[in-house]
């Protein structure tokens, strides 16, 4: 009896070391922000799908999507993406030279950090610098790993101009997006990464953050009542863990559905929901390497490939229908440079059959051990073998592939990732031969080909600094691109986001990005 | 003897860091280079110049002997280093997540571990009987379900459906807790599925080993000599014959608790509890040497402590074993 008392007390004794040390590192507010909403009824909290994308400061989240959309909702630049294009934010208007190397921004006035600071353009300088030495998690001041930046001078309290060593096209929207940090805050502080400090996260956008508890994957925005900006609509952002998206929103512990493909009935012709669709600027492409496989270097086996291959099928089996056939010529349909009169590729075995000259022909497919990867290699297996080719599958971890495609160790490889939608330079960066090979591993320069019209193009557009002109040759480039497919981008994938409109209707897709939730337009007053 | 057995476990450890360190390092791949990412997610990548930068800024630039010689100096001191991917002191992040792996494992070990012993000895006491049979087949049937599978299934009945449980996470969000006994109710309620999922995982195997154990006992003489004295069923069954099957059944339960780390990945990933698995498993997948070294030397270290604690309770049980 006295036995047994012992181990009961033990083991209460053992639970209770263990709640009490169950503290986490949840930050507690540091300040209440509440914002002054003119309306009279209670303040307006979305929640949301959360875990953990890391502390949310320029130094500190983590290099994906979710990680550098928090810290934006905290930190705002000179200008935003937009609906259509670039838009005016922290800089009301900006000029650039015709020489194409100096940029003036002007500032709105008025600007008050978090803490009640002003924000100056002595910030700006001072951000830009700071960046320089400290690179932030997505730093946009590098051209293939290089800076650009010449000096920046404060004009006066509202002015400031930037002088870039060489004209570029891309320049705007990169020093557009940079960040921008309060110097008395920053001055000091010598190992950034390491300053994960509530205090230090002062911005002058439209949030402040008020919890963030790393294990427990959760966020807490509240909306900052002197923003600058656009009137706050959300006046809290809360992300929370979710064990199961349709589970949650049934429960409407969140108010967003990233809804599968096969749901999608459920919240159809339902007058209290409403379906948004997304861009389509996440994608597999099929990579070719001409070098270890030199009958890959023949534009008709490329094409006999590409006619092997029955993207309705995949779209239908692998996505469930929530995709769109890729472009032959890179920019996805959504992209808003897309050119749609590219040479295209129907599925035709026979044609396949022809281009090969009836030749049979032995591939080795690498892949990811991602499942929807593999389902994709076997239907390819099927057809191809249709037409001849013979394709062994060879599947490793993700990580494993990245780095075998790295090392150029593969004869076919298929590759997922997302912003398709980004500045069409990326064409230069995945088809444009003249970066050296060691000098940019993501533009995985296309082992064993060079085009030097495709190179020259690529170059050109980069320079060329009036918009109309650049576009055309962008256009001109995909069709290039499209009858030579060194690389054959298979499918895009859209998402499907469902929410209730009678809760908050607000939201809009940025130009270049997938996810409503990862722009902050989604949370303010839209401008007529 | 003494002397001998702590060098032994002194050379244990000094393996397994070594290997800790080796391991991650073989693995194709480096904890900055991204080409491809999940569906519907951006990556950030990075050129070659920002990789060396990176490389340099954690030590990965110079020598492996020389990180090599610098991990081992850090360990001595009690540093594990500072986490690539999560941004944070390694130490910290376990710590701040070793509570509820091992509350939730301890506490599927607790019930599993006495239901499933409980019922081995029903069913060794009835064996061949009716009850035995479906005991049986019941507990076969349950140890080969996959846990995540019964995991969904509670969450499905349990939490969505009767919403008697929260739906996922270790705790209310942004919860201010205005006692310990609320505090203690919210993380108890937000614990209890993923425990009782993996209780219902663990059953199995201490049934089966609690009916195996006993069945052999049973044989004894000393089990006849009981029965005759007239001693009621319960007092034979749980003095006479438990204590003297326990032996197999303590194993099992410290092996159980050596799994604490690595073996919740699947309830955690159902329930979203903030565990150390799944971080282990996203460690290896974005190659954080650092953490992936932190994590690795945690669960070494546990597993040691439990074959140490098992050691010292088996001469507690069994007086013979020296």
């Amino acid at each position: 009896m006295k036995k047994s008392n012992i181990g009961k007390m033990l083991i209460l004794f053992m639970l209770a070391a263990i709640m009490f040390s169950m503290n986490g590192c949840g930050a507690k507010p540091q300040q209440k922000t509440v914002s002054d909403s003119t309306e009279l009824d209670s303040p307006l909290v979305i929640r949301l799908e959360g875990g953990d994308w890391g502390f949310p400061s320029p130094f500190a989240h983590y290099s994906r999507g979710p990680g550098m959309s928090k810290m934006r909702l905290i930190y705002d630049s000179l200008l935003e993406k937009g609906e259509k294009g670039l838009i005016p934010w922290l800089a009301k208007e900006w000029t650039i030279s015709p020489d194409g190397r100096e940029y003036t921004f002007v500032l709105n006035s008025g600007v008050k950090w978090h803490d009640g600071e002003l924000l100056t353009a002595e910030d700006v300088k001072f951000s830009f610098e700071y960046f320089t030495k400290h690179p932030p998690v997505s730093n946009s001041l590098l051209i293939d790993g290089k800076p650009f930046i010449d000096k920046i001078e404060v004009i006066d309290e509202c002015q400031v101009k930037i002088t870039v060593n060489e004209p570029n096209a891309t320049l705007l929207d990169r020093l557009g997006i940079v960040r921008i940090i309060p110097e008395h805050i920053w001055k000091d502080i010598e190992d950034p990464k390491k300053a994960i400090d509530l205090v230090k996260l002062v911005g002058c956008g439209p949030y402040t953050l008020t919890d963030y508890n790393q294990e427990q994957g959760t966020y807490r925005f509240q909306a900052f009542e002197d923003y600058w900006g656009p009137k706050v609509r959300v006046d809290v952002i809360e992300f929370i863990p979710v064990s199961d998206q349709v589970l949650a929103f049934e429960k409407a512990e969140i108010d967003l559905l990233d809804v599968p493909a096969d749901l999608m009935d459920r919240y159809k012709n339902n007058e209290e929901y409403k379906i948004l669709k997304s861009p389509a600027f996440w994608g597999y492409r099929l990579l070719f390497n001409m070098e270890k496989k030199p009958e890959l270097s023949d534009v008709n086996t490329r094409k006999a490939i590409a006619h092997a291959i029955d993207v309705d099928e995949l779209i239908e089996k692998v996505a469930r229908g929530a995709a769109v056939p890729a472009s032959p010529g890179y920019l996805p349909i959504d992209h808003i440079w897309h050119n749609p009169d590219v040479t295209k590729y129907e599925f035709d075995i026979e044609k396949a059959k022809e281009l090969l000259n009836n030749k049979s022909l032995s591939l080795t497919l690498l892949i990811s051990d991602d499942q929807k990867e593999a389902r994709i290699a076997e239907l390819l297996k099927i057809n191809f073998a249709k037409a001849g080719i013979n394709l062994e599958v060879r599947t490793v971890d993700m990580k494993t592939r990245d780095s075998q495609v790295k090392e150029q160790n593969y004869e076919l490889a298929l590759i997922g990732h997302g912003g398709w939608g980004q500045d069409a330079d990326c064409l230069r960066e995945v088809y444009g031969v003249t970066v050296a090979r060691d000098a940019s591993p993501v533009s995985n320069v296309i082992p064993g080909y060079s085009n030097p019209q495709i190179n020259e193009l690529c170059q050109k557009q980069l320079s060329e600094l009036d918009e109309q002109k650049r576009k055309s040759m962008i256009l001109d480039l995909q069709k290039l691109i499209s009858d030579e497919i060194p690389l054959l981008p298979l499918y895009n994938t859209v998402e499907y986001m469902v929410y209730k409109p009678e809760k908050y209707d607000g939201w809009v897709h940025v130009f270049d990005h997938h996810a409503v939730t990862h722009n902050k337009l989604s949370y303010l007053e839209r401008e007529k | 003897m003494k002397y001998q057995k702590a060098i032994r476990y002194l050379l244990t450890f000094f393996c397994i860091i070594t290997l800790n360190f080796f391991l991650p390092r073989i693995m194709p791949g480096d904890p900055f280079y991204f080409l491809s990412s999940e569906q519907g997610e951006i990556t950030i990548t990075y050129s070659q110049e920002e990789i060396q930068r990176q490389k340099a800024y954690y030590g990965l630039d110079v020598p492996v002997l020389t990180q090599y010689g610098r991990y081992l100096k850090n360990i001595i001191k009690g540093d594990l280093g500072y986490s690539i991917y999560f941004n944070n002191d390694v130490r910290l992040i376990i710590k701040n997540r070793i509570p509820w792996s091992v509350s939730l494992v301890l506490l599927s070990v607790i019930i599993g571990g006495f239901i499933g012993t409980l019922l081995g000895c029903l069913s060794a006491w009835y064996r061949r009987g009716v009850l035995d049979k479906a005991l049986y087949s019941l507990m076969i049937i349950l140890s080969e379900i996959p846990a995540f599978l019964i995991g969904i299934l509670f969450l499905l009945f349990l939490a969505a459906r009767q919403g008697l449980f929260p739906l996922s996470g270790g705790m209310k969000p942004f919860a201010e807790y205005v006692s310990w006994s609320s505090r203690f109710l919210d993380i108890a309620l937000h614990g209890f599925l993923p425990a009782l999922t993996l209780a219902v995982v663990q059953m199995g195997g201490f049934y089966l080993i609690a009916r195996n154990s006993m069945i052999t006992v049973m044989s004894k003489d000393y089990m006849t000599t009981a029965k005759a004295k007239g001693l009621s069923t319960r007092r034979i069954l749980f003095r006479h014959a438990l204590t003297n099957a326990a032996l197999p059944i303590v194993t099992r339960a410290f092996y159980s608790l050596g799994q604490a780390v690595g073996g919740t990945i699947l309830v955690e990933n159902v329930f979203k509890y903030p565990g150390l698995g799944l971080l282990m498993r996203q460690a290896v997948m974005v190659r954080d040497y650092p953490l992936i070294q932190g994590i690795f030397l945690t669960v070494t270290f546990f597993v040691i402590i439990m074959n140490l604690a098992a050691d010292i309770i088996y001469k507690k049980l069994d007086p013979r074993i020296i």
